[in-house]
């Protein structure tokens, strides 16, 4: 890459150059700086749902029982009905990354929208959820920890479904969509794996701990 | 540090605090050495040549900075040999004082547990905004003592007290004796004290507790076995109801203000559980949790109004008239 | 760049190039351009100027502590005002003094030293500092309106909580918590992305300046350590705002679980503070020793492993509430450990200073001055690091005076040092050098009256966040000798104040690299232009500057019509790719405004979480929704041709 070659936008002459004007300027994955910025998005909010994980963990010790008597354990019907949607979720991510990777616009469109009627239909059943924890958020710190977690996850869900709305908006827009907004796609949708993918652990301490006591 | 401070953890009284003492004389002597020698090389290496030099010298010399990685790297592991060193008595003393069996022989053996030693005096420390609770436990319940920001031990013996919260953290701590221990809602937490001559050892909370944490002091009395006993003996008594008329009076004012709300005396009529008990108050030296000598002007300024001694202490200020509070003071005072 | 011989024409491409880049790297006139700059350099400013002055108003509480404690029963101020004091003290100085001024360091000087053109993600650096404003003006608006939180920096439950804590206090506390570390976690990610991507080519992870390391390494720990603090204060707030239990114990939460969470954060929290600082001294050293550092692969790995050791030393906070011996010991041993690689990087310092030809300018003294407080610091850290010691010394001043050393000593003292190096880079002007040595001596004498007898205090029983104490402790003395040395301090800081003021019009004008010193900060002229660098500089060795070489090839082809920053691969720094920068908005600052609504409003109604979270989605949305491609065109093409000086900070009502 090195050459003495003059590029167009007139360097000093006589001078070893490193021209990059013919580099990409779309790239996808570990090459793209925005998928940086998602993976310490994810490296945040992953901390903190392990430190509610260990805070769960720790409260449990407080107690004989978990559920503590006389509450029930959660029941299980709505939310593996979420984890479900959430786990099929990734196959319109999966192919949402595909996709845009080959700059397929009409293939992203189709995903993305496929992920985003998943992510509503996750986050609606959601909002069911939460009575399905037969514990009130105030009722005891039992009911606090599983009340945060389902919360902060929660949180995350409606953003996810709100930037993935965007993001179908752009696609749909050509008047301002550009090749680097495929890089985009393929971020919102690893972010979606992570979504997905940490909700498992946590629903094994939410719903299943409190089943094996 | 030679002179005797009232509160000092290197005035020892108590063998646990001796020990901790002698681990400062170690630790301090030790980091002042190593001070010394870190200080003197960064002054010689500052100050050992003059010329200031103004073009870079990236190409290092490869000999000098060989020499430089084995000075390092001997002054690395010689920091690493002073650490395990410190290690190895910091567990020793750590062992120890947690361990009062162990502490009797020098021995550097270390339980996990605390366990009480044979033979200890047993009590509860309960610590409330801003003052401490003392129940001597006994197994028989009419045995036990309850006091207030004076815990009275026999010399020589040790004493296992079991400490628990009314309300926010504290710290139970009297340096000479031995290091500090929080008292934690929800739980119990245990230290074993002992004092190795008599006298009166001064403590203060350690952790921060709102707003009179600053006033939130206590006094260990540690008194030969024998007079261990004849105090214990008279704590245990109930008061009873006065025969001097103007003590008498003084009980009825006592008893038909909101005082009798709050605290105990036991015996009669008075048996709040929010406040110190002063059943044998006037046997105490302090008041207000050892902020104030136990005289009866200080008394009397401390009933009349507490906000102004502590304020935001967790009790009112009492409107009494001059003849109110002069008996009420007389029958305080009788509180043996 | 050294300039290529003999080309006449030379000078004038320059010219233009720098013209173009100017012009697409300007931020509009007057406020608007204010309030929207994305500018990594005027944003780091901004942090630094906002950060110094909660150092003076924190200093300040503490000169009314120090006077409040000059003699026994004091009566200047009452119980619930002191306790105010430091907790504001403590907090402001940890919160929004050390660490931001740290970050801001890092924000300013990380994107010059790997050779690039701004921050990665310049509008969440935008963001980052309004929120860091709002949660430090909700501070100390509270404080002034005398319901700042009193309950000490670590706010330990029970008494922070719903029940020991009523009104707003430590609502304020929490939001101020959660906003700070917003900011931190933001600047974190921001720096973090660009040491991997942004760095110039050559400058491979083997070449990266010490400093560099410094901070990627305190942003890592940022990433683990801010979200667990976010996260227990918003468990906090929970608990007081909408009745969760997690710290009560009667209904089976736990206050200990704060502390394990609150030091999860907080012993890492100061190697946040402390491995930046130890960044400057290995950037100052190399230039005023005339040699590179000693001992570069030591210093980095010792970096790296006080990061990762540090996160398990937490318990020593805790050591007195009633851990078994054994659990006790492991962090006494991991506390012990964690100094080795301290030692480390002390010993390569002085082994540079050994075989350098070290010139004592303000910066060197500060840097001398770190040396002799910080080691103090430590090797008290040491002893306390065993619990026997710890169970006399928790909570006295034994513990004010260690962690005084370490952070005044391993934090301020390089701080300075940092300014007297680096002011020259930021205003085009040297600091004064006699006010400076002036300035250094009242600290480094403030610094030891104030810090020094504490230690004695608090052996002598005395223990911290008392408002007053009671006459013939024998602690009279010591106070007020404490005392008259905080006021020591408050003139140095004063003369430094006076300094700045001065040098900023009179000072001695500097050119670009006034020290001759070795990292690509000083590359560029002093201060530097928005864009940094004409030409993004390619490296050939750790000492970039040194190690530079007439021949040395330099980077072409990046747009002047856009923000273009070049990508390079994360270990090698080849060139990879082109990435634009977002065109400076106003939607960070809405956006933060927001969060503002959101975590404020949360103190008054729990409502407003929704309110504020719907605002910051509009928000962001104008944040991320790009501008049609014909308007593009239209900007680009007016800022080829040097019409528009500044449209795309211009308001875009498109997206409103
Ligand atoms: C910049 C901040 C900073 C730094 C760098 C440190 C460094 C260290 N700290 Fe400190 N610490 C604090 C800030 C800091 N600390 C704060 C703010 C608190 C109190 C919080 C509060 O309660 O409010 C605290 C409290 C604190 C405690 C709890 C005390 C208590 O509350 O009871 C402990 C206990 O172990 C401790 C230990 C250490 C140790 C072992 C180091 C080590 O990293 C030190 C290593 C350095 C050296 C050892 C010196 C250099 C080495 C040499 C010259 C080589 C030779 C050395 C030997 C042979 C030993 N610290
Ligand atoms: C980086 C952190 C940092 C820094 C730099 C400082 C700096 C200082 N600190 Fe502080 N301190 C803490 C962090 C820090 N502190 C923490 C974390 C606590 C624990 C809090 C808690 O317990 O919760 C604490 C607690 C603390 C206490 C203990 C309070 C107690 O327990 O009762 C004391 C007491 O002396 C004290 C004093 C000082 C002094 C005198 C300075 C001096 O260095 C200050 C020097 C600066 C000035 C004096 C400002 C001067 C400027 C002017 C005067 C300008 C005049 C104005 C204009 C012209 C506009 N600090
Ligand atoms: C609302 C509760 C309350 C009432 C009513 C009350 N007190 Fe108190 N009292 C306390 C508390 C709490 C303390 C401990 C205060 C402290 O030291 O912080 C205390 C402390 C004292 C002490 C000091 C005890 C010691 O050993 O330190 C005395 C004496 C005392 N009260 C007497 C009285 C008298 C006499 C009255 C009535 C005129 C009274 N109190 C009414 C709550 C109360
Ligand atoms: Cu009780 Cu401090
Ligand atoms: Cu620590």
């Amino acid at each position: 890459m090195t050459s003495l070659a003059h590029p167009p936008d007139a360097p000093p002459p006589a001078r070893l150059t490193i021209d990059v004007s013919e580099l990409p300027t779309t790239t996808f994955g570990r090459r793209n700086l925005n998928w940086w910025g998602t993976v310490g998005f994810m490296a945040i909010e992953g901390t903190t749902m392990i430190v509610a994980a260990a805070a769960l963990l720790y409260i449990r010790g407080n107690f004989d029982s978990w559920p503590p008597r006389p509450i029930l354990p959660p029941h299980l019907g709505v939310p593996s009905l979420v984890l479900l949607l959430l786990l099929v979720k990734l196959v319109p991510a999966w192919y949402a990354i595909d996709s845009a990777q080959r700059l397929d616009r009409a293939a992203s469109r189709r995903w993305m929208a496929l992920a985003l009627l998943l992510g509503t239909a996750a986050t609606a059943f959601r909002l069911l959820e939460f009575d399905s924890l037969n514990v009130r958020w105030d009722t005891n710190a039992y009911g606090s920890i599983v009340w945060t977690i389902l919360g902060l996850h929660t949180f995350l869900l409606v953003f996810d479904v709100l930037e993935t709305a965007a993001i179908l908006l752009l696609l749909g827009d050509e008047e301002r969509l550009r090749t680097k907004h495929y890089a985009d796609v393929e971020d919102a949708s690893v972010y979606e794996f992570f979504l997905s993918l940490s909700w498992v652990p946590l629903f094994l301490l939410v719903y299943l701990l409190p089943r094996i006591g | 540090m030679i002179q005797r401070l009232p509160q000092s953890a290197l005035d020892p009284a108590g063998p646990a605090a001796e020990r901790i003492a002698a681990l400062w004389d170690f630790a301090f002597w030790t980091a002042a050495v190593v001070y010394v020698v870190v200080i003197a090389a960064l002054l010689y290496a500052a100050f050992h040549r003059k010329r200031p030099a103004a073009v870079p010298v990236v190409d290092r010399d490869p000999r000098t900075e060989r020499r430089l990685l084995v000075a390092v790297s001997g002054a690395t592991a010689a920091t690493v040999v002073i650490l395990l060193v410190f290690f190895v008595v910091d567990l020793g003393v750590t062992g120890a004082v947690a361990n009062p069996a162990a502490m009797h022989e020098h021995s550097t053996v270390s339980r996990a547990r605390h366990e009480a030693p044979a033979g200890a005096l047993r009590v509860k420390v309960t610590g409330y905004q801003w003052w401490w609770k003392i129940e001597y436990l006994d197994s028989v319940p009419s045995r036990r003592v309850t006091t207030a920001n004076e815990l009275v031990v026999p010399v020589g013996r040790p004493v296992a007290i079991d400490f628990e919260s009314g309300d926010v953290i504290h710290s139970f701590w009297v340096p000479a004796l031995h290091g500090k221990r929080d008292l934690v809602p929800g739980r119990t937490t245990r230290l074993t004290i002992e004092a190795a001559r008599p006298g009166v050892y001064r403590g203060e909370c350690a952790e921060f507790c709102g707003h009179q944490h600053a006033k939130m002091a206590l006094h260990v009395v540690a008194q030969p076995a024998d007079e261990f006993a004849v105090w214990y003996e008279a704590q245990l008594a109930p008061a009873s109801v006065p025969a001097d008329s103007l003590r008498r009076a003084g009980m009825h004012v006592f008893l038909g203000k909101p005082c009798a709300m709050c605290h105990n005396i036991a015996g009669l009529p008075a048996s709040g559980q929010v406040a110190p008990d002063l059943t044998h108050l006037a046997s105490r030296r302090t008041i207000a949790a050892g902020i104030l000598p136990n005289t009866k002007g200080h008394l009397a300024g401390w009933i009349l109004d507490p906000q102004r001694i502590k304020p935001g202490a967790k009790m009112p200020p009492n409107g009494l008239s001059p003849d109110e509070l002069e008996a009420i003071l007389a029958f305080l005072g009788g509180l043996r | 760049m050294a300039p290529a011989p003999g080309d006449p024409h030379e000078d004038e491409r320059l010219d233009e190039m720098h013209e173009r880049l100017a012009r697409v790297h300007a931020d509009a006139p007057g406020l608007w351009g204010w309030l929207t700059t994305t500018d990594h350099k005027r944003i780091a400013k901004r942090y630094v100027v906002t950060a110094m002055a909660f150092f003076v108003l924190a200093g300040i509480d503490a000169l009314i502590m120090r006077l409040q404690l000059a003699r026994p029963e004091g009566g200047l101020v009452g119980p619930d005002a002191y306790n105010q004091l430091f907790t504001v003290h403590g907090s402001t100085m940890m919160f929004l003094f050390a660490v931001p001024i740290m970050e801001a360091l890092g924000l300013y000087f990380v994107p010059l030293m790997v050779g690039t053109r701004n921050v990665a993600f310049p509008r969440l650096n935008a963001f980052g500092y309004w929120t860091y404003l709002i949660g430090g003006v909700l501070l100390w608006g509270a404080f002034f309106l005398d319901v700042g939180p009193d309950a000490g920096w670590f706010a330990y439950v029970p008494l922070s909580g719903p029940a020991f804590s009523p009104g707003k206090r430590m609502d304020v506390w929490s939001q101020m918590i959660t906003f700070t570390e917003i900011a931190a976690l933001v600047s974190a990610v921001e720096i973090i992305a660009t040491v991997m991507h942004q760095k110039a080519p050559g400058m491979s992870i083997a070449r990266l300046p010490i400093f560099v390391w410094a901070m990627l390494v305190t942003s890592f720990m940022v990433l683990f350590a801010m979200s667990t603090v976010a996260t227990a204060s918003i468990f906090l707030a929970m608990d007081r705002l909408i009745g969760t239990h997690f710290f009560n114990v009667a209904e089976g939460g736990d206050p200990i679980l704060w502390q394990h969470l609150f030091w999860f954060f907080g012993h890492p929290e100061v190697y946040i503070i402390f491995l930046p600082a130890t960044g400057i001294v290995s950037s100052v050293l190399p230039a005023f020793t005339r040699r590179p550092v000693f001992g570069y692969p030591a210093i980095v790995v010792s970096t790296i492993a006080t990061g990762v050791i540090g996160y398990t030393v937490w318990v020593h906070h805790m050591f007195n509430i009633g851990l078994p011996v054994l659990a006790g010991s492991f962090f006494t041993a991991a506390s012990l450990l964690v100094a080795v690689p301290t030692a480390v990087q002390i010993f390569c310092w002085i082994a540079t200073i050994w075989t350098g030809r070290p010139r004592l300018t303000t910066t060197m003294l500060f840097v001398g001055g770190f040396f002799v407080t910080f080691i103090i610091g430590g090797l008290t850290g040491v002893q306390i690091a065993s619990m026997a010691f710890d169970a006399q010394v928790h909570d006295t001043f034994f513990i004010v005076a260690h962690f005084h050393y370490v952070l005044i000593g391993g934090a301020v003292f390089p701080l300075f040092a940092g300014f007297y190096y680096w002011f020259p880079k930021w205003t085009g002007r040297h600091l004064g050098e006699g006010l400076g040595t002036l300035h250094f001596w009242l600290f480094f004498i403030g610094m030891q009256v104030t810090f020094f007898p504490m230690h004695q205090l608090g052996l002598d029983g005395m223990p911290r966040r008392v408002y007053t104490y009671v006459d013939g402790l024998g602690w009279n003395g010591l106070n007020l000798l404490a005392t008259v040395g905080a006021f020591t301090f408050a003139a140095a800081v004063l003369v430094f104040l006076a300094n700045v003021a001065w040098s900023l019009r009179h000072g001695a004008r500097a050119d670009a690299d006034p020290w001759v010193a070795d990292t690509l900060e000083w590359a560029t002229s002093s201060p530097p232009p928005a864009y940094n660098f004409a030409h993004i500089p390619v490296v050939r060795g750790r000492s970039a500057l040194w190690d530079r070489t007439p021949n040395d090839p330099i980077v072409v082809g990046l747009s002047t019509k856009r923000r273009e920053v070049l990508l390079t691969t994360l270990l090698d720094a080849e060139p990879d790719s082109r990435h634009e920068h977002p065109w400076p908005s106003i939607h960070p600052l809405l956006a933060a405004l927001a969060v503002g609504v959101l975590f404020v409003g949360a103190i008054f109604h729990p409502a407003a979480v929704l309110v504020g979270g719907a605002l910051f989605c509009a928000a962001a949305f104008g944040w991320g929704w790009p501008r049609k491609k014909s308007e593009i065109h239209a900007i680009e093409h007016a800022l080829e041709h040097g019409h528009a000086h500044h449209p795309p900070a211009a308001p875009s009502r498109r997206t409103a």
